[in-house]
């Protein structure tokens, strides 16, 4: 199908050229990484931009690497990368499990996270995981680099906390500094590739801090405060988890469209929840993998 | 047992390589030169409007822009069994995403740019989204012009109503079956609409050359159906039949969604409007969704009288069909469910109504299974929920009420040979029926369901096939005939019947998609009756051809014709052991004489066939007194499946499936249409639905969220069984498989659902969502 719109594109060579497009032509330019979304938009000429800048020729973007005890994934990793990672699997199991169930082979091998979070529509599979990882995104733009906390990243649906001459040139993963057990449980209609109606991600750690994300039932995923502190303060046992399971209700507000009711997803966000925690209850009694790096 | 050398082997496919290799050639990838031409439509963003305006000057202005054409330059109706369509939409659009003009252009670019352009205006109509509503007191009329429609005999279009044809079928006396019954049992099935979902999109490139020839290149299950409905479409531009000439390149799937003509007529009307320049049309997967052919949609309510031995003493069929805007093909699927929704069983007393009603919805056509899965969902799940009353099993049921060859059918005709009963007993074996099924998980439940299935070829009486047979000097083979390979493999069947009758091997015939202009009549690649057809007409033209052969060598030779036959591409003798003549020294160039002179020439076979016995004549009111379908091909099915209670997820652990193919020419192929048609049978059970929202609109033309299964969702065994008691009048006694192994599939996996959690869901799709809310619900109310 063709592209029926025009815009200028851009190749640059350096991180500053692609600052200095954004300074000049802000919200009226959009950067392109995989294009799984991007390039989807342009068909149906939804967010058509004046201006399209193409970083696929950042390799310093490509890479996932260890740096001041956090996992960092730069703007260009696609979910393929991600998922072939041994870092990735060691420090944040749950990134890897979710990464797996993005889309179909396809995608994964062109889609990255960066994105991903940058597309930040309801569904997406890397908000819960980042969640529970407390991630924390470097934003750069002509000013000059910024961190935020991706708790703060996802203000509605399809809206970030981006502003319009920045980019998101890496996410950064602390790594658990204790034993972790993670997991994440994705709604879909069927096995092959889907988009989320509802997920859950879960970590837990060796003192008993059990962190917990839902995403695809409301504007934006979001943990629980209220849900970790009953888990932390009640210990994880079946009544608790029951407890909690209850809780949902009031956390969570899911929504009836084409993919799903509002009753089945909320009733999918428990089992998932409990099936989360569960596998993660497990994961973390399993012996750690060690990875030399 | 005959021994044959090709019949009943897993020949090779013979587009095998051309596929493997990407030689094969679609519509899309042929090259039409530089002067090619792009199309794109304006559609409508209303199901019901009238066209007050349209104003096509901005889109004119565009750069590149060659025409603007609307539905004023085409005042012209078409239709395969009644004119009820148009090429562009006239006074008024039925269906959301309706055609309204085209822009052509030469890129494809501006054509899509310009189509934006095309403004106009409209008066929305009260609009009709739901068959039952459509035939209510008041309805919004679709069609006033529904009684000057011209349509074939066997219909019957109520005027000033939206019912386009209403089958009826009255047979023995239904009250009184009742009456007779120890148990009735009566409830409403729903089946909504669905897509075909072949991977290639509809394409056509039309050409009208300046002399007046007009030729169509398209992805087609129906080359000379669509040269006929073309040529009389366009007739008023003094166009004739021989002026018209369609080529099919290779086909991407068609699954019904590429036969009879839907937007392939854009092109070729486009194309008179611009002479000398190709144009093509290339459709999308939106389109391919709302703007061809979709499988009708059905509110069916039955009713079934049994004695307490399970023996059915009655049936009562009311079927209201969701059939679109334009029902010119969709009709006939109403018509062959309102022959045969008795199902595959010996009804003594029936009555079906089954009713083709109009709605604002896009057109409803052939699917796979043309009507029959949407009546069997109701019927076998019918079936499994008597049993349950009973105390009954579900297979024995089937088999006390199982149809047999000599009983009655709905109309009054008599069942053709068939292995219904070695089917049912053949999966009940190979599933192992009796033994129990045992859940290791509290959370996972384990059921099995079982259903049976029939279908008959739906044609008009007297659907013919074609075929001509041309030697080349080296005894190898042209085989011309028009049947469509969508990768069914009809063209290596076809080659199998002429190497069989022959004695040439498949890999010496080349058998290729037709060009109607060279290859002779065929109806249409549909209604699984192309191997049964085409294949009588190939093996007449290879007997036509092997008599001649053994006509020349008996006169040249001086040897009776009777011990004359053909081994190994040679002709031998029964009673001279010594005798042998190779084909390649005498088929095209003939035998040389003692005298010098040469006798015979060229070898050229013809055949053709078109069943002798068939007539639609019969009364109105009953339908009884006529011959409509040629045979029914029967089967009957078994899964066991796993359900997850919390979630409602299905995996189907087993799929057991056997079909009576009269003979199966290519067992292989047999297998793969099994395997194929299992998979899409789950398809419309577990995942696929069409949405459409308050204005008609459809929600979900794409893949995101209209799912079909990947191969992760794949049962975890299938196992096909082929059953073969003879078709007289079939090729080696072959009958048609191509659709039938769909059609059982969602009954069998809702009956396999309530066997596993005791809850029957009556409408399709049955979602992992349904499952899970039903269960909730039913669990609910157990505990109260």
């Amino acid at each position: 199908m063709a592209i029926p719109y025009e815009f200028q594109y851009f190749k640059p060579g350096t991180i500053a050229e692609v600052v200095a497009l954004l300074a000049t032509h802000g919200s009226k330019a959009r950067v392109l990484a995989g294009g799984t979304d991007l390039v989807n938009e342009l068909k149906m000429g939804y967010r058509v931009p004046d201006v399209l800048i193409d970083i696929k020729d950042l390799e310093q973007l490509s890479k996932i690497e260890i740096c001041n005890g956090h996992l960092v994934v730069g703007a260009l990793v696609t979910f393929r990368d991600l998922l072939e990672s041994k870092l990735v699997k060691e420090h944040a199991y749950i990134v890897y499990e979710a990464a797996g169930l993005v889309a179909s082979n396809g995608v994964r091998n062109r889609a990255t996270m960066v994105g991903n979070i940058c597309s930040a529509v309801a569904c997406l599979d890397s908000g819960a995981p980042l969640l529970v990882h407390n991630a924390v995104l470097k934003l750069l733009s002509v000013n000059g680099e910024r961190e935020l906390p991706i708790s703060k990243w996802f203000l509605d649906n399809r809206k970030t906390a981006l502003a319009p001459n920045e980019m998101v040139t890496h996410i950064s993963i602390p790594i658990p500094t204790m034993k972790y057990g993670s997991a994440y449980q994705k709604m879909m209609r069927y096995s092959g590739e889907d988009l989320s109606q509802a997920n859950v991600g879960v970590l837990m750690f060796a003192d008993g801090e059990c962190r917990v994300a839902f995403g695809s039932v409301g504007p934006v995923p979001k943990r629980s405060p209220k849900i970790e502190n009953h888990l932390l303060t009640q210990g994880l046992t079946a009544e608790s988890i029951n407890q909690a399971k209850e809780m949902i209700e009031q956390v969570i507000a899911p929504i009836s469209d084409q993919r799903a009711t509002k009753e089945y997803r909320m009733h999918m966000t428990k089992v998932m929840f409990e099936r989360a925690i569960a596998a993660a209850a497990e994961r973390l009694k399993q012996p750690r993998l060690i990875t030399k790096h | 047992m005959q021994n044959y050398q090709h019949i009943g082997h897993s020949a090779v496919r013979v587009d095998g390589k051309e596929k493997v290799t990407g030689a094969a050639l679609y519509t899309d990838d042929l090259d039409f030169g530089p002067n090619l031409l792009y199309a794109e439509v304006v559609e409508g963003p209303h199901a019901h409007a009238m066209i007050l305006s349209i104003d096509t000057s901005e889109a004119e202005k565009v750069h590149d822009v060659v025409a603007v054409v609307t539905g004023k330059d085409f005042p012209y109706n078409f239709g395969l069994y009644m004119k009820d369509r148009y090429i562009f939409a006239q006074d008024r659009v039925r269906f959301f995403g309706e055609q309204i003009a085209a822009v052509v252009a030469r890129t494809p670019h501006a054509a899509l740019k310009a189509a934006k352009l095309v403004k106009v205006n409209y008066k929305p109509l009260p609009k009709v989204l739901c068959p039952v509503e459509a035939i209510a007191e008041g309805a919004e009329l679709l069609h006033p012009n529904l009684k000057n429609y011209q349509h074939v005999p066997w219909f019957f279009p109520q005027p000033d109503t939206n019912i386009a044809h209403h089958r009826k079928i009255r047979k023995g006396n239904v009250e009184k079956g009742f009456d007779d019954a120890d148990f009735v049992l009566e409830d409403t099935y729903n089946v909504p609409r669905y897509s075909h979902c072949a991977i290639e999109y509809h394409a056509a490139v039309a050409k009208y050359d300046l002399s007046g020839r007009l030729t169509v290149w398209a992805s087609s299950q129906s080359p000379h159906t669509q040269r006929n409905l073309f040529a009389n479409a366009l007739a008023p531009l003094g166009i004739k039949h021989n002026d018209v000439r369609v080529i099919a390149p290779h086909v991407g799937g068609g699954f019904g969604s590429k036969a009879g003509v839907t937007m392939e007529i854009l092109a070729a009307a486009i194309a008179t409007k611009v002479p000398g320049n190709p144009v093509k049309v290339l459709w999308n997967r939106e389109r391919e969704f709302y703007n061809t052919y979709q499988r009708l949609g059905v509110v069916a309510k039955l009713k079934i009288g049994v004695k307490n031995d399970g023996r059915i003493t009655t049936l009562k069929h009311d079927l209201f069909w969701d059939a679109g805007a334009y029902v010119e093909y969709g009709a006939n699927v109403v018509n062959a469910v309102g022959l045969s929704a008795i199902g595959p069983y010996k009804v003594d007393n029936a009555s079906i109504d089954s009713y083709c009603i109009y709605t604002n919805l896009p057109p409803g056509g052939p699917y796979r299974g043309f009507g029959y899965s949407e009546f069997l969902f109701g019927l076998e799940s019918h079936m499994n929920r008597i049993a349950k009353h009973l105390n009954m099993d579900p297979v024995e049921i089937r088999r006390r009420n199982a149809i047999k060859e000599g009983d009655l059918t709905a109309y009054g005709a008599h069942m053709n040979p068939n292995g219904l009963h070695k089917a049912i007993d053949a999966v009940e074996q190979k599933i192992q029926w009796n033994q129990p099924l045992i859940s290791n998980d509290p959370n996972i439940a384990i059921g099995k369901g079982f259903s049976l299935f029939w279908k008959a070829p739906a044609m008009p009486p007297n659907a013919a096939s074609s075929c001509f047979l041309k030697f080349n000097e080296d005894a190898s083979i042209n085989l011309l005939v028009s049947g469509m390979d969508i990768g069914q493999g009809f063209l290596t069947v076809m080659a199998q019947i002429a190497a069989e009758e022959l004695s040439v091997p498949t890999s010496k015939i080349r058998t290729e998609n037709p060009d109607t202009d060279r290859n002779p009549y065929e109806w249409q690649t549909v209604a699984s009756h192309v191997t049964w057809g085409c294949g009588n007409a190939v093996r007449k033209a290879a007997i036509d051809a092997r008599e001649q052969i053994i006509e020349l060598v008996s006169r040249t030779k001086f040897l009776p014709k009777e011990t004359l036959f053909l081994e190994n591409e040679r002709v031998k003798c029964t009673t001279d052991p010594s005798f042998e003549l190779l084909l390649k020294d005498f088929i095209i160039n003939g035998i040389q004489a003692e005298d010098g002179t040469f006798k015979g020439g060229p070898i050229l076979g013809r055949g053709v066939f078109m069943p002798e016995y068939t007539s639609t004549n019969a009364d109105p009111e009953t339908s009884q007194g006529g011959h409509p379908n040629v045979h029914y091909t029967v089967g009957a099915a078994a899964a066991i499946v796993e359900v997850d209670k919390q979630t409602g997820k299905v995996r189907i652990r087993k799929i057991v499936e056997a079909i009576d193919a009269g003979k199966a020419l290519n067992p292989s192929l047999v297998e793969g249409q099994i395997v194929g048609g299992v998979l899409q049978g789950i398809s419309t059970v577990l995942y696929e639905e069409m949405k459409f929202d308050h204005r008609g609109k459809m929600l979900n033309p794409n893949f995101t969220d209209y799912k079909i299964p990947t191969a992760l969702d794949v049962p975890d065994e299938i196992i096909p069984i082929i059953i073969e008691v003879p078709q007289p009048d079939g090729p080696y006694g072959a009958r048609g498989v191509g659709e039938h192994p769909m059609i059982p599939i969602a009954p069998l996996i809702a009956n396999a659902i309530d066997n596993a959690l005791g809850i029957r869901i009556t409408s399709m799709p049955i979602t992992a969502e349904k499952i899970c809310l039903t269960y909730l619900d039913s669990q609910k109310k157990s505990s109260i």
